[in-house]
């Protein structure tokens, strides 16, 4: 009886094509009892109601501890279904080069795109400025989780993508990869891509100190959201081939600014405060207070 | 003092003959009257201009019934009809412009006794339908179950090349004889006859061919197709607007006889935003294909060779609205890229067309698609029936039975006229026909066009919405038995 009403509750959610931009699939909602085989190798098909589950659970987890990538990446892929991973899938397949990605599957790890080559290549090209990132981020390619609660394969690959190109925005845009430059490449990808997860990263602004929160709304979130509207759909960079380019190229064909180095603020930041408490103390000093 | 003496000889007159005789009798009393007729002048009951299935099962009709058959008719084609008399070709190619029939059209056309002259084994009769939204994906399935119960013999609709039918329509002329048919001229003009000792002819059309004959009609059938010079002769002014779309057809081969053809064959079409694309069942292992899509996409398509061609009928009726799009801007190679696509777009191989493996040659063809109804179908002396009436979008397949409904109107008002010793052709005694068919024309025109713009959007609230909609139905059905009789043209009459 309860698995009957389980089953009206589950196929009684919102209708499918009030969402899905593209031809819906045709997978029926399941119980956990009878839980279908695999769509592709690693997948895990999710009821909606542990797909919902895994979506609180792993947003209100990530951001107690932002340091979880598989935490964030679960959050990713259970929000990414209805709608969203479509409308990016479809994205690609308008655009010749995304068609291309799409056939290919190219995968991005230290295996496919080697340290020594990268950074054997001339200052200012994609390969090199993203060697450089890596190595100031001491980050490498190989920290990206596969995808396994999207059901269709397809729009698996394309979260993949996106999960590995993550780091060559970073490349693009010079963002760092602590919590203030994360919540700020975030917002661009959410206004890029539109998925969800990247969205609801931005609530990661509340856990930032105010300072660092002033500088987001002042700085970096009106860039995030003019770059990422107006720019080109990134996810159709076909980033292996763009390597050799000079980086100031590939951002202006897209149509994105480099932001200003967040690094260097924070720097300039330290600085001055530093200054600012020497003096005091020295004016401190030569009041006799201390 | 003449016109009282004049009115007086009339009303005496007038209570057994009609005016204009009364004034015929007159002036050939009178008895000064010389030949001013042209020599060429003749007279009929009906003249029909067009030879088209309108115009033709109208004779037949006539013809057919022992009421009508003493009528003298005349039937004006522009073109030659011995290509039509001689349409014949093997049972592996089939003309590439085919209509529905519905099983109440087909009834009539055999009252008419045309459809034994139908080349039986050249008609497809479907039983099933099943319809979709190509954005969506939400269905609706007519089963040959449900049709089966709503229609007799389970038939929803015959898929007949129409020139299978008017051959038909032309060889049980010939069997009844008695028509005058004029082919090959033209109609150079029509106007109205002259008030001549013999007879008063002014309010009669009479209409010129190119041939150099004259023909004067008590009823002039204005079966001519859209542009009806009929119809611009009575004055009557037709509107609608155009789609701006074409519909591209062809013939195609599939890879089999159909899914399920054991139960009856199945009619398939998929709303997709830029226009319905249908592929209907003609005998063996072919179809029809009927695609109304933007005209530079079916400039496109036209130009793609014939295996690209067959891949996009293929990705139309089974890959996402987006990869068409993609697909339609390639301007060659589609064949491969709908076979990868297709490993990646999901949908159930038997609720699609089978497998589409080639093209017959010369068979693509398009047609501008359009709505056009004229403000009345009837004029002093005048009747318009098929195309020179009204023109739909082809989604639901209505246009010829729409014709074939207004000739069985129009060969009844006659007969009904002729049995009554009325003048066939006052207006008066038209009205039945138009009463009978105007106002359920125009509801089925505006069910049709009305389909055609709810389909026509990509907005996702009114994708949605029509979404629901369609499942809703699907999820019914009484309410599908009911669509499923009018689709056959058996169901219950609202107006």
């Amino acid at each position: 009886m309860a698995l009957l009403l389980r089953q009206r509750l589950l196929s009684s959610g919102l209708p499918r094509e009030l969402l899905a931009c593209t031809v819906s699939t045709t997978s029926r909602s399941f119980s956990v009892l009878n839980r279908p085989p695999p769509n592709y190798e690693g997948h895990v098909p999710l009821t909606r109601i542990e797909k919902a589950g895994l979506a609180v659970g792993s947003a209100v987890w990530s951001l107690i501890d932002p340091r979880r990538p598989d935490l964030i990446a679960a959050l990713g892929e259970a929000t990414a279904t209805p709608y969203f991973i479509y409308r990016l899938r479809d994205a690609m397949l308008i655009s010749p080069t995304g068609r291309r990605i799409l056939r290919d599957r190219p995968r991005i790890s230290s295996k496919t795109m080697s340290m020594t080559y990268l950074r054997s290549l001339p200052e200012n090209t994609v390969g090199r400025t993203y060697a450089d990132w890596l190595d100031r981020e001491g980050v490498s390619p190989d920290t990206r989780d596969t995808v396994k609660y999207i059901d269709d394969e397809e729009c698996a690959y394309v979260m993949q993508r996106y999960r590995e190109c993550h780091d060559l925005y970073h490349a693009l845009t010079g963002l760092p990869i602590f919590r203030e430059g994360e919540v700020a490449l975030k917002a661009f990808e959410f206004a890029n891509t539109l998925l969800p997860m990247t969205g609801l990263s931005m609530f990661a602004v509340t856990t930032l100190k105010p300072a660092e929160r002033k500088r987001f709304f002042q700085i970096y979130l009106p860039w995030a959201i003019t770059n990422g509207v107006k720019s080109k759909e990134v996810i159709n960079v076909y980033w292996e081939e763009q390597l050799e380019r000079n980086v100031e190229e590939l951002r202006s064909e897209l149509g994105i600014e480099k932001p200003v180095d967040l690094r260097d603020i924070r720097r300039q930041e330290r600085a001055r405060r530093k200054a600012e408490t020497e003096a005091k103390e020295r004016s401190g000093d030569s009041l006799g207070i201390n | 003092m003449k016109p009282i003496a004049r009115s007086i000889r009339t009303r005496q007159l007038g209570g057994y003959v009609c005016h204009s005789c009364t004034r015929n009798l007159r002036r050939s009393r009178r008895g000064y009257a010389t030949t001013s007729q042209p020599s060429t002048l003749e007279i009929y009951d009906v003249v029909c201009v067009g030879g088209g299935p309108a115009g033709l099962s109208l004779l037949a009709a006539l013809r057919a019934n022992p009421i009508t058959s003493p009528l003298k008719v005349a039937l004006i084609e522009s073109q030659s009809l011995d290509p039509t008399r001689k349409f014949s070709l093997p049972s592996t190619q089939y003309s590439n412009r085919c209509s529905s029939l519905t099983p109440k059209s087909v009834g009539f056309l055999q009252d008419i006794g045309a459809w034994e002259h139908v080349k039986r084994e050249r008609v497809c009769g479907y039983k099933g339908m099943r319809v979709w939204d190509g954005v969506s994906g939400a269905s609706i399935d007519f089963s040959p179950e449900i049709g089966g119960a709503a229609t007799e013999g389970g038939v929803v609709a015959y898929m007949n090349e129409n020139l299978n039918l008017t051959r038909a329509l032309l060889g049980r002329l010939d069997e009844l004889g008695g028509v005058e048919v004029l082919e090959g001229e033209k109609v150079t003009g029509i106007g109205f006859g002259n008030d001549t000792s013999t007879a008063d002819l002014s309010s009669w059309p009479v209409v010129k061919t190119s041939g150099g004959r004259e023909l004067a009609a008590r009823l002039l059938v204005g079966a001519d197709g859209g542009n009806s010079p009929v119809r611009t002769f009575a004055g009557i002014d037709s509107r609608g607007w155009d789609y701006g779309r074409v519909g591209v057809v062809a013939t195609l081969q599939m890879e089999g006889e159909g899914w399920g053809c054991e139960e009856g064959k199945i009619a398939y079409q998929r709303f997709l935003p830029t226009g319905p694309v249908a592929c209907l069942p003609l005998p063996g292992k072919f179809c029809t294909l009927v695609w109304s899509t933007t005209p530079d996409l079916a400039a496109k398509l036209k130009a793609l060779s014939a295996e690209d061609f067959v891949s996009m009928v293929n990705a139309a009726f089974r890959l996402s609205v987006t990869d068409l799009k993609y697909l339609h801007d390639l301007p060659s190679g589609q064949e491969e890229e709908v076979s990868w696509r297709e490993n990646h777009t999901p949908f159930e191989r038997e609720h699609v067309p089978m497998k589409v493996v080639g093209v017959q040659e010369g068979s693509i063809a398009s047609f501008p698609l359009k709505l056009r109804h004229a403000d009345s179908y009837i004029g002093q002396r005048v009747a318009l029936v098929g195309d020179a009436a009204h023109t739909v979008h082809p989604l639901a397949g209505q246009g010829l039975n729409q014709g074939q409904g207004d000739v069985e109107s129009l060969a009844n008002t006659i007969a009904y006229s002729v049995e009554h010793g009325m003048d066939i052709g006052v207006r008066m005694n038209l009205e039945r026909y138009e009463s009978e068919r105007y106002a359920q024309n125009n509801m089925l025109m505006g069910v049709v066009d009305k389909l055609h713009k709810l389909y026509a959007t990509e907005n996702q609230l009114v994708v949605g919405v029509r979404s629901l909609g369609l499942r809703a139905v699907n999820s019914l059905d009484s309410v599908k038995g009911f669509f499923m009789r009018q689709a056959s043209g058996r169901g219950e009459k609202f107006l």
